[in-house]
């Protein structure tokens, strides 16, 4: 209980610096959110920047950031007129997620049966094909996969829609692009996972007493072999939040990652803070999840407090 | 091995092995993997193509930004990989690429292997408070994305190449450093250290001539991933829009600009992207191969 206590206040300090830090990287990235259109007049331009607060001193924006930060509001887009931060991450962030959990669920269905019959037929030809292509799905860039799917499916044989996020037939190609780069992961360390499991003594004797070799890796090593796997859905998040910036670009997905795209092309200071912000809460949440899982789930392991 | 008789190897009775440097043996093991031998030929076509680019021979009957009256034409014999819509030979621009794109892949592998070593290695040695408040930065650099940072850095610095190395570099070096100082804090146990130490040796000399040849294995291996990430990071950053923009010439901007012809040309996205991916996919067999190599507990010899 205290640690998980003392991981969760940990987590605050992270916040704050990460706050701190793209506030201080947005300032100073030279051109602000009212540079780019056609010239206004000064007066004008004065006016909007004394309504947003950008007229005063940055440490003061910067305490004013703080406290509206506190206060769960995320600010106002200088871009998208009348909306407010909260407003636009309400709507972009359930995208986001329901696009990277599908591509998560078809990581995992694909990625640990491919690394378990590798890690069984060890040495055959399916194991050199599984880990070939895993390979291949570790180095091809996303936006080849994403081309070369729009290209077959949404302009040769037009069965999926190339764009957009409306219907479930929209998910199918985003979703399947994501999903490349996690399932090699997965398969890639459920092999080496299992491999390391299927040399213990219990599955020895497990075979020994009759049990065949299906309900052996089923009952027996898999659950045993899970927990490291478990452990890289953290970097895994970090992965998919990557992944659905050029995803969601080619797919012109009204999510997280084209927002934030769009919001560094206009120096919308509070959105490119807002989803810096989101992007990392996500992570160390899901670090802190993985942390705490595995130590309930796997008795054997006690971390020091 | 009269060279090496004053090492004083322990000779075991009946045990013949001729004494090797590890290297040799890495590079012995490292040829037993058909991927990796490959991969390794692979990348040095690739780096030779980016150095005689850069030394000023061309590879191709036509220059980088000449252009035709050929345009948006389909891959054919005058032009292998077709032109793009200023008519300019795509395959002459691939080439062209290779030079920014393996510079950036190689670099950011230099700033990773020189800022990360020393940062992990002066938390791995000095340890306590000094390696816990190093560990707690890294933790700080992992909780954000390494696309977020390098979009903001990168818009920081400016979009050209500079930007992008550095944003690059940034990002990393933080696994490179975790490497060193696990790899030093296993060390610093071996009894060698303490002699080393007994002998009143410096820290700096401890650190250089003991602890890294040991650990350079694992390292190397590192190295070999970093490349292929930075690649990757960087044609993605361009091909977003957030990263180089034309008229800087990479693998990455080639994409973007075939991206928007995908409809009526694939070949223009279609040739820079299988460049990207074929460097990628060298990169990572060869790390598994060197990981393989440099690992004692793996048999190559025999089939596993």
């Amino acid at each position: 209980m205290m640690l998980i206590c003392k991981r969760l206040l940990w987590t605050i300090p992270i916040l704050w610096m990460v706050a701190t830090i793209t506030f201080a990287l947005v300032r100073v990235v030279p051109g602000g959110p009212f540079d780019a259109e056609k010239h206004l007049p000064p007066e004008i331009v004065a006016n909007i920047k004394a309504k947003y607060h950008l007229d005063k001193p940055v440490i003061e924006q910067y305490i004013l950031y703080l406290n509206r930060l506190a206060h769960g509001d995320l600010g106002v887009s200088y871009k998208y007129v009348n909306r407010t931060v909260n407003d636009i991450i309400g709507d972009a962030l359930p995208v986001s997620i329901q696009l990277g959990a599908t591509a998560l669920i078809i990581a995992i269905v694909i990625g640990i049966p491919l690394g378990t019959f590798a890690a069984v037929r060890r040495g055959t030809a399916y194991d050199l094909a599984a880990m070939a292509i895993s390979t291949i799905g570790i180095s091809v860039p996303s936006f080849l996969v994403g081309a070369l799917l729009i290209y077959i499916f949404g302009i040769t044989f037009k069965i999926l829609p190339v764009a957009l996020w409306e219907s479930p037939s929209h998910m199918i190609m985003p979703a399947l692009t994501l999903s490349f780069l996690p399932t090699a992961y997965i398969a890639r360390l459920t092999r080496a996972s299992v491999l390391e499991v299927l040399q213990k003594d219990w599955v020895r004797t497990a075979r020994s007493k009759g049990l065949s070799l299906q309900s052996t890796i089923i009952k027996h090593v898999l659950r045993n072999s899970l927990l490291p796997v478990l452990t890289i859905i953290g970097p895994l998040t970090a992965i998919l939040i990557t992944g659905s910036f050029t995803v969601e670009y080619i797919y012109a997905i009204p999510g997280m990652g084209r927002f934030f795209i769009t919001a560094v092309i206009n120096r919308d200071y509070d959105l490119i803070m807002a989803t810096s912000l989101i992007f990392a809460v996500i992570l160390i949440a899901c670090n802190t999840v993985v942390d705490m899982a595995y130590t309930l789930l796997d008795p054997r392991i006690k971390v020091k407090s | 091995m009269p060279a090496l008789s004053h090492t004083r190897q322990p000779r075991l009775p009946g045990v013949t092995r001729p004494a090797q440097s590890s290297f040799t043996t890495v590079w012995k093991r490292l040829q037993r993997v058909p991927t990796a031998t490959a991969a390794l030929l692979i990348i040095a076509c690739m780096l030779l193509v980016a150095i005689l680019s850069w030394a000023g021979v061309t590879l191709s009957p036509y220059s980088y930004d000449q252009t035709s009256t050929a345009l948006l034409a389909c891959p054919s014999w005058a032009h292998p990989m077709g032109t793009d819509e200023l008519g300019r030979d795509l395959l002459a621009r691939v080439i062209y690429g290779s030079r920014l794109s393996m510079t950036i892949g190689v670099s950011t592998a230099a700033v990773a292997l020189l800022f990360g070593t020393i940062y992990g290695a002066i938390a791995g040695y000095y340890g306590g408070r000094l390696d816990s408040l190093l560990m707690r930065g890294i933790e700080v650099a992992y909780a954000l994305p390494d696309l977020l940072v390098m979009i903001l850095v990168g818009v920081l610095i400016g979009r050209g190449t500079a930007g992008i190395l550095i944003a690059l570099g940034l990002v990393s070096w933080m696994g490179t450093a975790r490497l060193v100082r696990g790899q030093f804090l296993q060390l610093l146990n071996e009894e060698f250290v303490e002699a080393a130490r007994c002998t009143g040796q410096s820290s700096l000399a401890i650190i250089t001539k003991h602890l890294l040849p040991n650990a350079i294995g694992p390292i190397i291996v590192a190295l070999t991933f970093i490349v292929p990430s930075a690649i990757v990071s960087e044609s993605t950053l361009s091909f977003i829009g957030l990263g180089l923009s034309p008229p800087a010439c990479s693998w990455g901007t080639l994409a973007a600009e075939g991206w928007r012809s995908l409809r009526s040309h694939p070949h223009l996205i279609l040739f820079p992207s299988a460049f990207i991916f074929a460097t990628v996919l060298s990169f990572n067999f060869l790390g598994d191969g060197l990981r393989d190599a440099f690992d004692p507990r793996t048999r190559l010899d025999r089939k596993a």
